[in-house]
């Protein structure tokens, strides 16, 4: 059999979108022999959609990609030409960063970045199908490789499959539909019939994209500015500045002539003639949806986003559509300042294939097919940042497997990625699948400042992390935790500078006596709402270099000051939610130690409904935690499976004896 | 999994006979129960029985004189840390005990739920897990009665609009965080106290109008109804044991309500004689029924009074009916040293033609006023009904009555929290923390709830999205 391959690798990564390259790169950086194979590599990482990176949810993804040794966060520092950090109104758990990209930029960085390692093959090639092992009755069938469209076979140990919106994709413009990977892109058709032929739940979901503009045709004087941040909030914790020149966005809005054009159009929509029947996500809806289903709103939002700084290309965010041409230019001009707009390109909205990810393990491994993985939009979800997260996951697995190393699974109070991934393969997806905050139980301590703390230890035990950068990261952890010790032992005197300052604008000092009882300490002080952590950091950073430490945001202070900074500030302002949620953890962590043995029947557990019985025989649940976070599973039905596991593993044990 | 919690929950039926056991099993059994127990001997010594007295939580007082044995893991039922309290008080005091421990950080246990950690912490065989299994088995099936019940249960239908209103703050709250770059309407703090408000009263209602507590410290309040000269102030006085009320043989003497306190299994019991409802002859008598009314519907239990020396009399179906909806009610034939007139079927053919559920389980007691026949079981049915029992089980009814009180009582102090954090002007995800919290707990009575179902919320109030 393997006589006939051509090549050979340790892993083959198929496609080269948001999921593939972060996969690629770990199974790389792992020491693997990797290919990563994609039907045109000019555009590695195309942003098929947005030219932006991050958003709430998706920034703490992008952070933590970063924790895992995944490169988008430094391709998008590189590259990115407006930062903001949003909600920073609110508390530190949901501030997360966003950057308009240089989409042009970002792709050529990130190919420079996959060509300067040297465990990394980039192939233009389409995969057509997969070569696999024929397996027994007795175990799965394994992945040998995969086959090209010029009929070469290439050897793999592990394949990982990120096709995005390519598997099967079919757009619609309005009456018009044509098969294509993306705009300008063809698809991906005989993947697509390998995997059904292959017996996995295929699903179909859609997406939308708005036109885009001529920055040239646009009078930007009738649109409210939008500006980045003065000091932009970095995704890589190993960025050290900001380069790149800086932009600005604009905001407008609809009114109602643009609402009367789509609402006289509508039945020439795909969506509403019943040309798409798929289903499309609730928050992400085409300009038409938002004027059907919220009819008494008399205008939405439309964000002008630049597609680059040497492009006259503008996104027209909010504006997502498939109306035909016509109507998308009639309803852009409806629009104050867009009345002489022209269009550049048209938006659409794609139908594409997609594998019910509960056909998956919590490592991304198919259940079917051993070692081979699944990452990305294929899974059911929407946006790069998901993608990436669980393209790194799949490629540290992947390589894992091939190594004959344990998976790696990070559960829901370690990252919004464990969620995404749990979510993914115990419920299925029947809309595509974003990232929202509010799915994360433990959202206190799902933080953008603390992703390296909760990944970075086990991405490196992986082989993700190159030992530079995990020594720089030991040092961040060696001053979080020695200022951490100073602010709760060191009562600040109030006759130093820094002591005067404070109790003074505390009210605490007055002609020279310090009224309170006794100095407080530094926890103490952040304790009060009235405090900032700012007022102590040169306090904090004398102690640190008394102990020849580098000041807070490390050796060169710069980017990461402010955020080091805050993280000691939340664990003391907030001390009281977080043990709340750490109490909250300890409860999921012991349902999530109860492990259920591989191929446990539930048909044999009497008392249970056939129902429930489906679905644990169609997710086969890891753990009882997992068990009971499948929808329509009661409580008395995880106990009864707790006690035959224990009735089976008692069983187990006098066999042994 | 609960593992590793501390449950509670009575180890013997309900409403039967003196003494009454309270199990309370897991890591902080000792905890639980020293906040609730002023032991003589502490700390408890293990497998001995040490007395004690059961506080009022409330007040302070001595309640009850309780035994108090502790069994230090693995060598007790469930391999847990184990106290068994005995209180010799009525079943509602075993309710309050129950309660109390909740209070003091116990939940109260599933049903088959100590069976199921002693079979889990190896102290039961393997040929006893059948049993396990068949409990656990039982609990799926009573669980689907439960959430049956509560589905159409005036429960969850009172929850309804205060879990409604409890989700769609959060919506809002989670579309400002989630979708803060979108046009989503961004609530102020005054509407955010004012909707917390108003939660909190819903709640706090609910949970005031649970019976142990209240009962414990303000005592019984028990109506009797009937058609004139039934006997009613005679039955009256006799659960008195004093003659209070006037009683002559002319129909409409008692006009008056007359409340008086006595006691019964060692609670205060407010009794109510109502004045005997008929068509009102004058103004007086007329505002005397309206109070009868609003009284009977007030009472925590309702005592039915039947003349059995005559027949079944249409006033009689009126008065059932009447009553019916109102709550638990005795049915007290009276005057049983008479002739009989009246069968035990043709009672019960009238209590089943009335269609209740809540009523068809109404226990019919003869007795006589007079001689004091009956008296004794009558007493046993007043305490059976403030403690609903099923069948001798354990851990039944009783169960779901207390999980209530707990869920709701939980909820409630997780709102609580949350309307602090409102006030100190935290972070919406903090409040969101807490709020989380109550959504879960009311959810565990109507048995719904997750994240989609608040994101289905935020995606059908705003229009999200770029």
């Amino acid at each position: 059999m393997g006589s006939s391959f051509t090549e050979k690798h340790d892993v083959v990564v198929v496609g080269a979108g948001h999921a593939g390259c972060e996969a690629a790169m770990a199974a790389a950086r792992m020491g693997l022999k990797t290919a990563l194979a994609t039907i045109n590599l000019d555009l590695i990482c195309q942003m098929s959609c947005n030219p932006a990176v991050g958003g709430i949810a998706k920034g703490h993804l992008v952070r933590e990609v970063d924790a895992l040794g995944g490169v988008m966060g430094e391709v998008i520092d590189a590259t990115g030409i407006q930062f903001r950090l949003l909600n920073s109104s609110r508390g530190p758990a949901v501030w997360s960063p966003r950057a308009q990209a240089d989409k042009k930029a970002y792709r050529i960085r990130m190919r420079q970045v996959l060509e300067s390692e040297p465990n990394l093959r980039i192939k233009q090639a389409e995969v057509v199908d997969l070569v696999l092992e024929s397996g027994g009755a007795s175990h799965r069938p394994r992945v040998l490789g995969v086959r090209l469209r010029d009929g070469r076979a290439v050897e793999a140990g592990a394949v990982v499959i990120t096709t995005g919106t390519f598997l099967n994709g079919l757009i619609h413009c309005g009456e018009q539909t044509y098969a294509a990977g993306r705009s300008g892109e063809p698809p991906s058709l005989m993947l697509g019939e390998a995997l059904r032929r292959l017996g996995f739940e295929v699903g179909r979901l859609k997406t939308g994209t708005p036109p885009r503009l001529d920055a040239r045709t646009i009078d930007f004087s009738q649109f409210q500015v939008q500006p980045g941040d003065p000091i932009p909030t970095p995704f890589s914790f190993r960025t050290r500045a900001i380069t790149q020149p800086q932009t600005v966005c604009w905001i407008t809005s609809t009114n109602s002539e643009t609402h009367r054009i789509l609402r006289q159009n509508l039945y020439r929509s795909p969506l509403y003639s019943g040309q798409i029947q798929s289903r499309g996500p609730r928050y992400c809806p085409s300009i038409e949806d938002k004027v059907v289903k919220f009819a008494d709103k008399l205008r939405h939002q439309i964000f002008l986003e630049p597609e680059g700084l040497d492009t006259n290309e503008i996104y027209v965010n909010g504006m997502s559509t498939s109306m035909p041409i016509d109507v998308q230019i009639a309803m852009v001009k409806s629009i104050p300042g867009l009345e002489n707009a022209e269009m550049i390109r048209p938006g659409y909205a794609i139908e594409y294939d997609m594998v019910q990810p509960t056909e998956l393990t919590p490592w991304l491994e198919t259940k079917k097919i051993q070692n081979l993985f699944l990452a990305g939009q294929i899974n059911g979800t929407t946006g790069y940042e998901e993608a990436a997260c669980q393209g790194i996951m799949a490629g540290i697995n992947a390589a894992l497997r091939v190594q004959n190393r344990e998976p790696l699974v990070i559960d829901r109070s370690q990252g919004y990625t464990g969620i995404l991934i749990d979510d993914l393969v115990s419920k299925g997806v029947d809309e595509p699948y974003r990232m929202f905050t509010s799915r994360a139980e433990f959202r206190l301590r799902l933080r953008i400042d603390n992703a390296d703390e909760r990944l970075t230890p086990l991405a490196y035990h992986a082989g993700t992390i190159r030992q530079k950068d995990y020594e720089a990261f030991l040092e961040k952890q060696k001053r979080i935790s020695v200022a951490t010790k100073f602010l709760l032992e060191t009562h600040l005197e109030p006759g130093s500078r820094v002591g005067r300052e404070i109790y003074a604008k505390l009210g605490l000092i007055r002609g020279g006596e310090l009224l309170a009882p006794a100095a407080l300490t530094g926890a103490q002080l952040l304790r009060r709402p009235e405090m900032n952590v700012e007022d102590l950091t040169a306090w904090i950073n004398e102690a640190l270099a008394a102990q020849g430490l580098s000041p807070l945001g490390g050796p060169d202070g710069g980017l990461f000051a402010r955020e080091e900074a805050r993280r000691l500030e939340t664990d003391f302002k907030y001390e009281g939610y977080l043990q709340q949620q750490e109490r909250q953890v300890e409860r999921m962590k012991r349902a999530e130690a109860r492990r259920i043995p591989d191929g446990f029947d539930y048909h044999k557990i009497s008392g249970l409904s056939r129902e429930v019985v489906e679905k644990f025989t169609k997710v086969r649940p890891l753990t009882l935690g997992q068990a009971a976070r499948i929808p329509g599973v009661t409580p008395a039905a995880v106990s009864l499976v707790n006690i035959y596991i224990e009735i089976l593993q008692r069983r187990a044990a006098m066999g042994a004896e | 999994m609960k593992d590793e919690d501390t449950i509670a929950a009575p180890a013997t039926p309900p409403g039967r006979g003196g003494i009454g056991i309270l199990r309370v099993s897991g890591p902080d059994a000792v905890e639980v129960t020293e906040k609730v127990i002023r032991p003589t001997k502490r700390p408890f010594p293990p497998r001995h029985a040490t007395l004690a007295d059961f506080l009022d939580p409330q007040d302070g007082r001595v309640l009850d004189k309780v035994l108090v044995t502790y069994f230090r893991r693995p060598h007790s039922y469930t391999g847990e840390d184990v106290v068994e309290i005995s209180c010799h008080g009525s079943p509602v005091i075993l309710g309050y005990l129950l309660q109390c421990c909740v209070a003091a950080g116990a939940r109260v246990a599933e049903p088959g739920e100590f069976t199921l950690r002693a079979f889990l912490n190896g102290r039961m065989d393997l040929s006893q897990a059948e049993a396990v299994r068949d409990l656990i088995e039982s609990q799926t099936l009573y669980q689907a009665r439960v959430a049956a019940l509560q589905l159409g249960g005036s429960l969850a239908a009172r929850l309804k609009p205060c879990r409604q209103s409890l989700l769609e703050l959060m919506a809002v709250l989670e579309a400002g965080i989630d979708f803060g770059e979108d046009d989503v309407p961004v609530m102020d703090w005054e509407d955010i106290q004012r909707k917390l408000d108003a939660v909190h009263k819903d709640l706090a209602i609910l949970a005031e109008s649970y019976r142990f507590g209240r009962i414990v410290r303000e005592g019984l309040a028990l109506a009797l109804v009937g058609r004139p000269n039934v006997g009613k102030s005679s039955v009256f006085n006799r659960l008195l044991n004093m003659e209070r009320a006037i009683v002559t043989p002319i129909p409409g003497t008692t006009r008056d309500l007359i409340s008086e306190t006595a006691s019964l299994g060692g609670l205060p019991v407010r009794l109510l004689d109502t004045a005997g409802i008929r068509t009102p002859q004058d103004e007086v008598e007329k505002i005397g029924i309206e109070r009868t009314h609003q009284a009977i519907a007030d009472a925590d239990l309702r005592l039915l009074v039947l003349d059995a020396s005559e027949e079944w009399h249409s006033q009689d179906s009126e008065l059932l009916r009447q009553t019916a909806g109102l709550g638990r009610m005795v049915i007290v034939a009276n005057k049983t040293d008479l002739p009989v007139r009246i069968a035990r079927a043709a009672i019960n053919e009238a209590v089943e033609s009335i269609h209740s559920e809540a009523f068809a389980e109404t226990p019919i007691v003869y007795a006589s006023a007079k001689t004091g026949e009956g008296f004794v079981e009558l007493k046993e049915r007043i305490m059976a009904a403030l403690t609903p029992s099923h069948a001798g089980t354990a851990e039944g009814e009783w169960l779901t009555n207390a999980r209530h009180q707990q869920i709701i009582h939980r909820s409630l102090e997780a709102v609580q929290r949350a309307k602090h954090a409102t006030q100190q002007r935290l972070p919406h995800e903090m409040i969101l923390l807490d709020l989380y919290e109550a959504l879960r707990r009311l959810s565990e009575l109507t048995g719904e709830t997750n994240v989609e179902n608040i994101l289905d919320v935020i995606f059908s109030k705003f229009c999200i999205g770029k």
